[in-house]
């Protein structure tokens, strides 16, 4: 009798081992991020993945914990193999060549992106990198009204560099 | 002895301000939806 009930769970566990709804899953992910847990997060996008292969959400996921996991060698290769589906990530693929300093590819990346706060930052952070101040400083002069946190900063390091100090007095206070 | 303080120039800082624009998509509608649902279905 014994070997009997204990056969009859056995087999159907294993006969029915369903993936858990994607739903489950996305709430799972959703805490995982909610918490900076992104390694974790990570792993739950895959799980998305292996059920439902190029699904925009659980791609955009993976990308995006990579890179705030700080694993900018992984997502980079996550990116290229998402290219067979129709998913733009040229500014999160940009952003990784930036980590890495392949500048000019970086820049190739950019340039099928309309122009927005979070392309134009990229675009002048990698222009300051390649050393041309100039370039660099004629955007944060377009994206002086658009309100970004910290944006002196940077504003103020390309005039600088740009052997521009003369202007950075002025260009503080217009920002204030 | 102790020598003045001198000021020197240093490098400026640049801050990574991309990375703020890094974020995740909105899985609000990808989630189970909420319990208000359920029991709004059984009180219908």
């Amino acid at each position: 009798m014994a070997p009997k009930t204990k056969d009859k769970p056995k087999a159907s566990a294993s006969a029915s081992q369903p993936p858990p709804p994607i739903e489950d899953l996305f709430t799972s992910l959703n805490r995982h991020i909610e918490r900076s847990e992104f390694q974790q997060a990570v792993k739950v996008a895959d799980q998305v993945l292996s059920i439902a292969p190029g699904d925009e959400d659980a791609m955009r996921c993976k990308v995006v914990a990579l890179i705030k996991a700080d694993n900018i060698d992984d997502a980079l290769p996550t990116i290229q193999s998402s290219q067979k589906f129709p998913i733009d990530f040229n500014y999160f693929k940009a952003y990784c060549l930036y980590r890495q300093n392949n500048l000019e590819e970086a820049l190739e990346s950019l340039k099928s992106q309309e122009n927005n706060p979070a392309t134009m930052l990229l675009k002048s952070q990698i222009l300051y990198r390649l050393g041309e101040m100039d370039a660099c400083v004629d955007i944060y002069q377009k994206l002086q009204k658009s309100k970004i946190d910290s944006l002196e900063i940077n504003f103020v390091a390309g005039l600088i560099s740009a052997g521009r100090a003369s202007e950075v007095q002025k260009t503080l206070e217009t920002l204030r | 002895f102790p020598p003045p303080f001198q000021s020197i120039p240093r490098n400026p800082i640049v801050l990574d301000l991309a990375y703020n624009y890094i974020d995740f998509p909105s899985l609000e509608n990808r989630m189970k939806k909420d319990r208000k649902g359920f029991i709004s279905r059984l009180w219908r």
